[in-house]
């Protein structure tokens, strides 16, 4: 399976008289853009708003971010959501790499959402403060949540495919400026050479506990919380098989543009054929009850094991209650001799002191941090909100309380508030350490 | 310049050896001894100020006298950091440089310093509340163990990042908070990086070691049910529609105390749950799914068990940390204990 993802690196973005892509500088034509969102009726107000890094914004309640990629070759993106049900992982993908789409609520955010600060304090805390950000502002007619706590936001965040999508399209004709390849053999098709390394796959367990639809990830569009694990071959994954659901506690959420540039999935694949042997990407879950954690977890062992891997690596997008799922798949991991290395956040509290987890085991021994969901962060006002600040301290944040907010428009919040801040999927280098 | 005051023993106060390890603590003013060292190395950014001498034998006999005395001494001097030892491997010099330093920084706020070898007993008592630099076993290493703390207490002093506890060379103290990786190496090249190592069978080192579990020794078994208190606690979030409290929906600091006197069930509508780790639905639609008053008053009638209490207790459970679950914890069983409650049924989701 080959997939070419071919990239256009966008230096800067600005509001014009067409959409198109030049020599680094994407244009957007806001009124045709604003058109492509209205097409949704549930959509009754937007705006799109540019952050650059460097500036002085921060932008409040973020529901979901999406890279501007569009399909040349081979299917559709983000099947069986906003488009039909279709494959990916093959053939050709074009990106517009460096920026994102953001999908911004103008009023009403929730436990879910999360903040940006493009500059200052805050901004070293997430990778987004590094990207060319398209704030997609908007609000929507779904007012049975509007006082929710938990909140599915789903026009908002297909909004945001789809006019992640429509920026894409301006270069589905142009010549890339870089290609990148991931082509691999079918798993029992590989040369002799590959078969003696040691083999390896990646445990992808996504955010699924709700139980009334709409606020898990998809895989294909289907709820992951009705999924048993099951293999994906990487090249899916990185060509926007997984969109990302709401209601995860923002700095632990793998955003649908994290999904598609998993630097776990990226950096195995490279290593493939080199180092070891990569068989692919089991997709799991995160349960509510005992006996779904259980089947989880043993069914990943059984499907690692039936494929032969020797080694693993966990990743849980979550904490608290899933630290017990993450736990579980290790455990049996190692159990069945594979070898473990777990990547996930931790909750040590504000002054550092708690254990880790909710669920220890001796049995993990090897451990990644990338980041503390308790850490206190106290930042300077921002010249410029994108959104609505209050929303960070009146609509149950997760990281935010009644407080939060001061006048003078600094705030004092949880790491826990801040958007994709750990980056379980392994793109950002902010870890924890014992001082 | 800031100041700094210096605790050392009998015999690096040049009182005597042994002989004198009862002498009763003092302060002087000035440095002497190893003073003169740490004078020289803290210079110009720190003035050792006055150096306390307190007896090994002294401290360990009358530990509670021996800080009095010196926290009263000390109320008389502004200070900005204390420093105490290196103790390396002796157990006696090294309990009292460990709880000098715990008491000083307890009353006056300031960091507190000392330094003593991995082994020395002292270590394991005191690394999680001060600075413990790791240093060598005997007093040979004077000159190799007295720079590092200096050179810390410099840096803390000017308001300077601290590294990691094993980058700056003190025993960590048990908090583990964010940094960034330095060079900035994204998790995932670590994380692929640390499995080779494993599957090559090479050294590694995990980021997140495992704690040893401390448990918590259960109760007493209730001997007569039906003449038992029994209270409702419970992690899931119902309070009274409104969150009158505010208390939080994860990560949660705050517990509430609800009177239920009177209530045969929690009805929908004057009762929801708050708690952000499940749908809520059910528990909004019906209350007592989470808080089972309505079964519970049933038992009541029926006369298997003694009586309710007045209360209920709440708070959330998800992110909660263990330090917030402990101690709100403790505060509720406070109050429980005062009611005379014999039981609690601690419901979760």
């Amino acid at each position: 399976m080959k997939l070419e993802i071919g990239n256009f690196h966008v230096q800067d973005i600005v509001f014009g008289e067409q959409t198109f892509y030049e020599h680094g500088i994407l244009s957007i034509n806001k009124r045709e853009a604003l058109s492509e969102i209205y097409e949704d009726e549930k959509i009754t107000y937007a705006d799109l708003v540019i952050a650059r890094p460097g500036e002085s914004k921060r932008i409040v309640p973020v529901k979901e971010a999406v890279e501007p990629r569009c399909k040349v070759s081979n299917g559709s993106l983000y099947p069986g959501t906003i488009h039909p049900i279709g494959t990916l992982g093959e053939g050709r993908t074009h990106a517009l790499r460096g920026s994102c789409v953001l999908a911004v609520g103008n009023k009403w955010g929730g436990f879910q959402d999360g903040l940006i600060d493009m500059s200052g304090l805050g901004a070293e805390q997430t990778v987004f403060s590094q990207t060319l950000n398209i704030c997609l502002v908007a609000e929507t007619n779904e007012t049975f949540e509007q006082d929710q706590q938990q909140k599915k936001n789903k026009a908002l965040r297909f909004a945001c495919m789809r006019l992640a999508e429509y920026l894409g399209k301006s270069v589905k004709n142009m010549t890339p400026e870089d290609i990148e390849e991931y082509h691999s053999q079918p798993v029992t098709k590989r040369n002799e050479e590959v078969q003696k390394l040691p083999s390896v796959v990646y445990v992808l367990q996504v955010q699924s506990q709700m139980i009334e639809d709409g606020y898990n990830s998809l895989l294909y569009g289907w709820d992951t919380s009705h999924l048993l694990p099951t293999l994906l071959h990487p090249n899916e994954l990185l060509d926007g098989a997984i969109v990302s659901g709401s209601f995860m506690p923002s700095s632990s959420k793998i955003s649908t543009y994290h999904h598609a540039n998993n630097a776990t999935v990226k950096a195995l694949m490279r290593e493939h054929g080199e180092t070891i042997n990569f068989l692919g990407v089991i997709v799991s879950n995160l349960n509510v009850k005992m006996a779904h954690k259980k089947r989880s977890a043993k069914l990943v062992r059984q499907l690692a094991k039936s494929l032969g891997a020797d080694g693993a690596i966990i990743c849980e997008e979550g904490y608290g209650n899933p630290d017990t799922d993450f736990i579980k798949v290790i455990e049996e991991l190692e159990d069945a001799e594979i070898q473990t290395v777990g990547m996930t956040n931790e909750c040590t509290g504000r002054d550092g002191r708690s254990q880790p987890f909710v669920d220890l085991s001796t049995k993990a021994t090897a451990l990644v941090s990338t980041g503390n969901v308790s850490q206190v962060l106290h930042l300077e006002p921002m010249e410029t909100v994108i959104g609505d600040l209050e929303s960070l301290a009146r609509d149950g944040n997760s990281g935010g309380w009644d407080g939060s907010v001061k006048e003078d428009g600094s705030i004092v919040m949880e790491n826990n508030g801040i958007f994709g801040a750990d980056a379980n999927a392994g793109n950002h280098y902010k870890t924890v350490v014992e001082f | 310049m800031k100041k700094a005051i210096y605790y050392i023993n009998q015999f690096f106060g040049q009182i005597g050896g042994e002989a004198s390890a009862d002498y009763e603590p003092e302060i002087r003013e000035g440095v002497l001894g190893p003073g003169l060292l740490l004078s020289n190395l803290l210079d110009p950014d720190i003035e050792v100020t006055h150096t306390i001498i307190c007896g090994d034998n002294y401290f360990a006999s009358n530990e509670e006298k021996a800080i009095d005395k010196i926290l009263h001494d000390l109320e008389d001097h502004y200070f900005d950091v204390f420093v105490a030892g290196p103790a390396f491997n002796a157990g006696r010099y090294g309990f009292a440089c460990g709880a000098i330093c715990q008491a000083v920084q307890e009353r006056f706020g300031v960091p507190a310093i000392t330094s003593m070898y991995e082994e020395n007993p002292a270590v394991p008592i005191y690394r999680d509340q001060i600075y413990i630099f790791s240093g060598g076993n005997s007093a040979a290493h004077m000159r190799k163990d007295l720079p590092v703390v200096a050179n810390f207490m410099k840096r803390t002093m000017n308001g300077e990042e601290h590294l990691s506890a094993k980058e700056e060379g003190y025993f960590p103290r048990g908090v583990r908070l964010e940094t960034f990786h330095k060079p900035p190496v994204i998790s995932a090249e670590r994380a692929v990086d640390m499995l080779l190592k494993k599957l090559n069978g090479d050294e590694y080192e995990t980021e997140i070691p495992m704690p040893s579990l401390k448990g918590v020794p259960p109760a007493e078994p209730i001997s007569d049910l039906s003449q038992s208190k029994i209270a409702i606690v419970t992690s899931g979030g119902i309070v009274p529609d409104g969150n009158p409290d505010g208390i939080q929906s994860a990560s949660a600091t705050k517990w509430g105390q609800y009177d239920i006197s009177g209530l045969n069930e929690l009805m929908q509508g004057e009762w929801q749950t708050i708690h952000g780790g499940f749908d809520p639905s059910a528990a909004n639609e019906n209350p007592n799914v989470i808080v089972p008053l309505d079964v519970l008053r049933e038992y009541d009638r029926e006369g298997k068990i003694g009586e309710i209490h007045n209360d209920i207790y709440t708070t959330v459970g998800t992110g909660t940390t263990e330090a917030e679950a402990t101690r709100m914890g403790g505060e509720i069983s406070e109050d429980l204990k005062k009611s005379g409650v014999d039981a609690v049924i601690l419901t979760s989701t």
